[in-house]
This record gives C-alpha cells, structure tokens and sequence, in this order.
C-alpha cells in the first residue's frame, strides 16, 4: 500500500523533452492508467517511477518520502514489460522465483511463496516449461506472477492487454482487476487504448504531448472530456460548434438543443456539443419522439458490427454518427428523427 | 494399406537441383582440397612418402619420435599457454567492450568505427606495430627512458622474445578483442536491455544481472567467438616466430622448422607435427562444445 506521487516532473533526452511539468498523485491501491497516443511521454512516466529512468527535474514521492536517491534495485516496485522480458532461458518457476533468489531468501520460503502464486496465476501445471513453450496469455502471467511474488509496493505494466487477442483480453482484464483488489496493490499501467484504461482503471491520466491533459474517473472523461482533443481521443463522434445563450439553448447548424439544467443562465457564449453516438435515440416515425431535442435526419450509410449497428445520418449539412443495438437494421436512404436527452448533452467551452 | 507416393513435381525436381548446386562449391572445397589434403597429411605422418623415396607405411616412429621427446610437449604447453591466454584476455576486454557499447555514451558513433580497425589490419603489420612499440629500442622504452624511467631505453623490461610471450599475447588480443565485440554486441543487439532492466526491478545487483541474465544469453555468440580465435591461436605461425623467444618453439614454429630443414625427409616429421596439432586443437574444441552442449540441454534449450 504505497502512495505515489509526481511533483512537478520533467524529463529531457537531449534536445527532446518527453514530459513536461507533470504533477499526479496516486492513492494507495488505486488502479491509475495512464493514457496517451504512442509517443506522448507515458512510458517514460512509467519507467521514471520505476527508477530507470531519473527525471530532469522534479521529485518522485513513496508515501511522501522522496525515491530520488534509492536505485531501481531498492525502490521494490514491480513491472511488467510490455513484451514481458521473461528471462528465455529459466523454466517457468526459475523465472518467478529469481526475484525472491536474488534477493537471498532462504530456499523453504522460496518454495512457499513460489507455490502459492503460481496457484494463484494457475500456472502450476506449466511450472517446468521455458518462456518459448508458452502462449502469450500464459507469459504474461509468469510475467505478472514474477513481479507479484516480490511483494512490490507499486506494480506497473506497460500495455498489458495489447499483446493478446479478444478474448483472452477479457480474461487477462478481469484476471489483473480481481487480483489487484485482492491484494489492493497501488497499481499503474500504460496504454494507448481508451477501452483498455475505461476496461481496467479507477482513474485514467490522460497524457498529451508531455502534459497532463485530464486526470478522472472513467466515466467522467468519457462523458466530460474537458477538452475537445480528449474527447476526440476518447472516441467521440459527434462534436459540432454551437452558440449557448442564457437560457440553456444550443443553437447548431441543424438545431437548437435544449441542454440540461445546468447549464441554464450561465450567459451566452460559443461552445462545442459533444452529442454521445449512443445516447441518441433513432426514430422512424415523428409522432413517437418527444417534442424537445428532436430533429430529422436521413440515413446515408450503415456500418454493421454484430452486436451494434453505426448509422451515419445526415442531418441538414452535418452528419450525426448513431450508434444502436442490433435489433433492427434500418435501411439506408431512410427518413428518421432523433432524439437527444437534455441532460446528456456535453458541452465543451471555446478554448479562449 | 501404402500410401501411394504422389510423384514428385517438375518445379520440385528444379528447387532440388539449384540447392545441390548452391551446396556444390563449399562442398568440394571441404572434401577435395580440405579432406584430400588431410588424408595427405596423414598418410605422410605414417610413413608414406614415395615421392621423397620414403614408404614405411604404416610406421608410427615419427609420431614415437615426436611425442616421446621432452620439447615437443614444451612446445605444446607454450602453443596452449599463449593460444588460452590470447583468448580468455579477448573474451573479457571485448564482452567488457560490448557491454559498453551498447549503452550510450558520447562519442559513441566515432568508437563504434575505431574499434573495428584492426580487424581490418593484417596480423603482419600488428607484429610490426608490437615490435616498434614494445620491442627493446622501441616507442614505449625510448618515452620511457625520456620521462626519466630508466637511464637507458636498454633497461625497458624485456616484452618480446620471451617465453611469456606478452608480445605474442598483445597482438592476438589487440586482433581478437575487436572480433569478440562484433560477435557479442550483434547478440546483445538481439536480446534487448529488457531482461536486464527486468532483473533490476526484481532487485538483482550487477553482478547478479550479469552472471544470471546476460550471459546466458550471450553464451552462443561467447561460445562460437571464442572457437574461431582458439582455433586461429593454436595454428597461428608468425606471431610466435617473430615474436616468440627462441627455442623451445610453438608446434607451428616446430613444423615450420621441420618443413624448412635441407633434410627433406624431415617433412614427414613436419606431418606428423601438424597431424599432432590438428588432434589436439579438435581435442579440446570437441570438448569445449560437447561441455557447452550439455549446459544448454541442462537449462532446457534445444
């Protein structure tokens, strides 16, 4: 149970500065992703907590205690590489237990705590094997289990879903979540996928360009994204310009909107709507639609992915992506109305 | 029931005859020039010479006369002495160098050139660079002599033409170092630092991450390195001719000195002196990697 925190934390690699100014703090057993498009300084956040990497500038803090000073091999953090860095030529259980032989625990206890965790990864029967003769699955859970077994204070991984397919993502996903619980292990992990940081984080720290752009829960940056590059990386469609006045109506080139209650005599000004593709309602008749928020449309392309259907429907000079489950296909060149709740309207103010 | 053979495609039949053709070369070279002259060789060790009017075959005396003679085994002890050393001093500086090498430094561009350049260089023109160097009257005992060392560049200890052989010594290493880098740094160009970065987090000092992590890994490129500049060591002539010290000789120095003698019958003594270090270099080479083999299938590589 560690608390981490970031102070003002800047690195340079020559002429390059990867981070910029970062300030984070990290509850103790807190899951925290850190999010960002390949490039932005995340992994390098990563491997300044770890020691690997010494920041420019700045402190990075272990329950208020300064880690500058302590090398990798004492801070007792634990990660786990994105392509697991398994050691090729240790069986399975060599590999696991090296962290616990390096640091001269005695032979029983090895043997103790060995057993247990590899019951806990559910590796036993693999035991034997070298990392070659393994799945992708399979390794990172010796990866995992060989940072575990060490009791790190911190645990880090570096895109631990990106390597494996669908379904084992979800294994993996709900595997890594229960065990993080368990143990309440302040836990941080990088990737460039917004579903894995929503899938698997308490709170995400979007990291753009060296900058910390939006540190929250899941929820709140997915549906109030302070920024609309946040909202654009967090998979939003359906961003369009719109003059707010005084009582809390949007007026957009192919509507007026009502908004929610909030956002009622806060003055007029020029803000984006971001308007959720799957919190819109797809109509075909306009006497089922409410009276407010509803404007028509015709559907102008389909895109059909099994569980969900995307519509694309052209509503005077914009087009408004639909995201619907697949109970119905609605064919294209269709009339249709839609409808929007006040109150899951997002509203982004200009960038002054 | 047999499975009927499907008969063999025509585009098939052309892949076979261009890989025998691609083999046919490395192929011939290996049995005719190679093995012809070894089985030469052999036969010439046991006696059989009748283009010299010698044909005792099979007759063991020159191998009797040789093995059973107290300076051939000093020779050999010498051949071995220096062959070991050479290698195990270029194994360390140039894994040290590797190591180093793939970590960044400033410069490091520039270095990466420089220390490939006497790998470029004969071993000739390095005899020549030990001699003008180390040798008595050379660069190191005249600066020494002029820093107020020693009185007279005469009083340089003596580095070459000794039996220690630290001239011999200094050019196969200042040759070997450079190639036993090349090997090794392409290897840990391979493995990648995440193991060692790995091994750190989980808490495993230097030496730890060293001996557990990074050398097994770079064993192969160790093992094969090592090999090739064993073998040119213990076969290697001028070094220890020129800057050898004196009698008793290396056994290449040996059977050069039999092979040059206005006795030509003495060649077959020649032989079986080469015949002799041929044994003893597969001898130990055969060992080395026999030993190495059982590492790998110890730790489960196949």
């Amino acid at each position: 149970m560690t608390k981490v925190q970031l102070k003002g934390v800047r690195k340079d690699f020559g002429a390059f500065t990867a981070i910029e100014n970062i300030d984070l703090e990290i509850a103790s057993g807190e899951l925290v992703a850190l999010l960002g498009p390949s490039g932005c300084g995340k992994t390098t956040t990563l491997r300044m907590i770890s020691g690997l990497e010494v920041p420019s500038f700045g402190s990075i803090l272990f329950d208020d205690k300064d880690v500058s000073e302590v090398p990798v091999q004492d801070r007792n953090v634990g990660m786990v590489f994105q392509r697991y860095a398994l050691f090729p030529h240790m069986s399975v259980e060599k590999n696991v237990a090296f962290g616990l032989k390096v640091r001269g625990t005695p032979r029983p206890e090895i043997e103790e705590r060995l057993q247990e965790i590899l019951d806990v990864v559910q590796l036993n029967e693999f035991r034997h094997r070298f990392p070659a003769q393994l799945s992708g699955g399979q390794m990172q859970r010796v990866a995992i289990a060989r940072t575990l077994i060490t009791k790190p204070s911190v645990l880090m991984m570096d895109e631990p879903l990106a390597n494996l397919d669908t379904k084992l993502r979800g294994e993996m996903r709900r595997f890594i979540r229960a065990l993080q619980k368990r143990l309440g292990i302040t836990t941080i992990f990088v990737t460039h996928d917004q579903v894995e940081a929503m899938e698997l984080a308490d709170r995400v720290a979007v990291i753009f360009e060296g900058h910390l752009a939006q540190y929250d829960a899941p929820d709140a940056l997915y549906q109030r994204p302070n920024s609309i590059k946040i909202a654009d990386f967090m998979g939003a469609t359906n961003i369009f310009n719109a003059k707010v006045d005084a009582s809390g109506q949007a007026q957009t080139s192919f509507t007026t909107l009502k908004l929610g209650p909030d956002e009622i005599g806060q003055g007029s000004r020029n803000a984006s709507v971001i308007l959720r593709s799957e919190v819109i309602d797809l109509l075909l008749t306009a006497e089922e639609a409410p009276a407010d928020n509803t404007f028509a449309g015709v559907v102008t392309a389909r895109e059909f992915f099994g569980a969900t259907v995307n519509y694309s429907v052209t509503c005077g000079e914009e087009k408004i992506i639909v995201t619907e489950q697949s109970r119905r296909l609605v064919e294209i060149g269709q009339q249709v109305w839609l409808n929007i709740q006040p109150d899951r309207i997002w509203l982004i103010p200009e960038a002054a | 029931m047999k499975n009927p053979k499907p008969p063999e495609l025509a585009r098939h039949r052309r892949e076979r005859l261009w890989m025998m053709l691609q083999l046919l070369p490395v192929f011939s070279v290996l049995t005719i020039l190679f093995g012809g002259a070894l089985v030469l060789a052999v036969l010439q060790s046991l006696g059989f010479a009748p283009w010299f009017g010698v044909n005792t075959f099979p007759d063991f005396s020159y191998f009797g006369a040789l093995w059973g003679s107290y300076s051939f085994w000093q020779s050999l002890a010498l051949t071995l002495y220096y062959a070991l050393m050479a290698t195990f001093i270029s194994l360390v500086m140039g894994v040290l160098l590797a190591l180093a090498m793939v970590r960044m430094f400033p410069g490091k561009s520039l270095y990466k050139y420089l220390y490939k350049l006497p790998l470029m260089i004969p071993y000739t023109v390095g005899i020549a660079l030990a001699v003008i160097m180390l040798g008595n009257g050379g660069m190191l005992s005249r600066l020494a002599a002029f820093a107020g060392l020693i009185s007279d560049p005469s009083e340089f200890p003596q580095i070459l033409k000794t039996h220690y052989g630290w001239g011999i010594i200094a050019v196969y290493v200042w040759k070997q170092a450079p190639f036993v880098t090349l090997t090794i740094y392409a290897v840990l160009l391979g493995v990648g630092r995440e193991t060692e970065e790995a091994a750190t987090i989980l808490g495993a000092s230097r030496w730890q991450t060293f001996f557990q992590v990074t050398l097994p890994q770079i064993l192969p490129g160790i093992v094969s390195s090592t090999l090739i500049i064993f073998a040119f060591n213990i076969g290697a002539f001028e070094a220890p001719f020129i800057l050898g010290g004196g009698y008793p000789d290396t056994l290449p120095v040996v059977a050069w000195r039999y092979f040059n003698d206005a006795d030509y019958t003495l060649q077959l003594q020649g032989m079986a002196t080469v015949v002799s270090i041929a044994l003893i270099a597969s001898g130990i080479l055969f060992t080395y990697l026999a030993l190495y083999r059982r590492y790998e299938r110890r730790i489960g590589r196949n």
